[in-house]
């Protein structure tokens, strides 16, 4: 089955990062033998007064194909990983969504979407968790970290926010093309940052760091044109990019 | 105190974190901005929604 995890407020300021907890469960994951995962994407959601959060609100999450029998294995997994490896004064949360038992989708992402754009309640993420059948449980402080937990499961499955946690191994100033890039280094396609993907045989500068974005469910690396060819956006680029996405009307 | 030019301005935010004993480069993933010297990059900044807090109290007037 294809499962969902996402994890949120584990850290303190001088912490490991929730990014670096969210990839030794995927590692305890496949050491264990229960299934395949997939590269942690990074989500970010509201920042606002009256939300605490550490220093930037972001929540981590990987998808996982598991075999059926061990789905309460991981959930059991994941939550004593979280009890024993958050920062104390942390408020982690925990979320895992199978696919196969999930009955709205859209009330996921839309719930994702929202707690980009506004305050959300504890209350209201473990109300959408039991309506839809996911698995929602805080481990620690406040327990506030469902909010961002659930948020971000809903952000991941949407296909269309947020980046994939770690750099390309590209070197700057170095040039290859779309299709050398999808072979060699897991990328699943290269798009204009507002507009087409490339094809294979289109060529692109790499900047200094080179970051796939998650887009159309996708490992996706954003470019914008240059004199002669395409050029890979700059963290700052999609720093902003990702922005954008805070300012647009929820409905 | 909240940084009061937000978050576009890499010259005042690159100076204060140049001389600050406390910049510390943030985890790859929260970084704004590749191998830049900036209050924006350091994990002890707070986001806010229209600019940061630096939790290290390191605020010089000018900027703030």
């Amino acid at each position: 089955m294809t499962i969902y995890l996402c994890i949120d407020d584990t850290d303190s300021i001088d912490s490991r990062g929730t990014g670096e907890l969210a990839e030794l469960i995927r590692d305890g994951i496949e050491q264990a033998g229960w299934g395949k995962t997939d590269g942690v994407t990074r989500h970010q959601l509201l920042l606002d007064k009256d939300i605490a959060y550490t220093s930037h609100n972001s929540s981590m999450c990987f998808r996982a194909e598991i075999a059926d029998v061990h789905f309460d294995d991981v959930v059991r997994y994941a939550s004593a990983f979280l009890e024993k490896e958050s920062e104390p004064g942390s408020d982690p949360g925990l979320c895992v969504v199978r696919c196969d038992a999930l009955l709205d989708t859209e009330a996921l992402i839309r719930f994702g979407y929202k707690t980009k754009r506004q305050v959300v309640r504890v209350e209201e993420a473990y109300a959408l968790a039991a309506r839809l059948r996911i698995h929602l449980s805080a481990h620690g402080g406040t327990g506030e970290g469902v909010i961002g937990a659930l948020a971000g499961a809903g952000l991941r499955i949407s296909g269309s926010d947020g980046w994939f946690k770690g750099a390309l191994p590209l070197r700057a100033d170095t040039v290859m093309t779309v299709a050398e890039l999808c072979a060699l280094h897991g990328v699943e396609g290269v798009k204009l940052l507002d507009g087409p993907y490339l094809d294979g045989s289109d060529t692109v500068q790499f900047g200094k760091m080179n970051k796939a974005m998650l887009v159309d469910g996708k490992a996706v690396l954003l470019v914008t044109s240059a004199s002669d060819g395409y050029k890979s956006c700059s963290k700052k680029q999609l720093m902003e990019h990702e922005e954008s996405k805070l300012h647009v009307a929820f409905e | 105190m909240e940084f009061a030019n937000g978050k576009r301005d890499w010259q005042t935010t690159g100076r204060i974190a140049t001389g600050c004993p406390h910049f510390c480069f943030d985890t790859e993933e929260e970084i704004v901005a590749e191998d830049v010297v900036s209050c924006y990059n350091c994990r002890y900044r707070r986001w806010t929604s229209g600019s940061f807090t630096c939790i290290k109290q390191q605020q010089p007037a000018k900027g703030m």
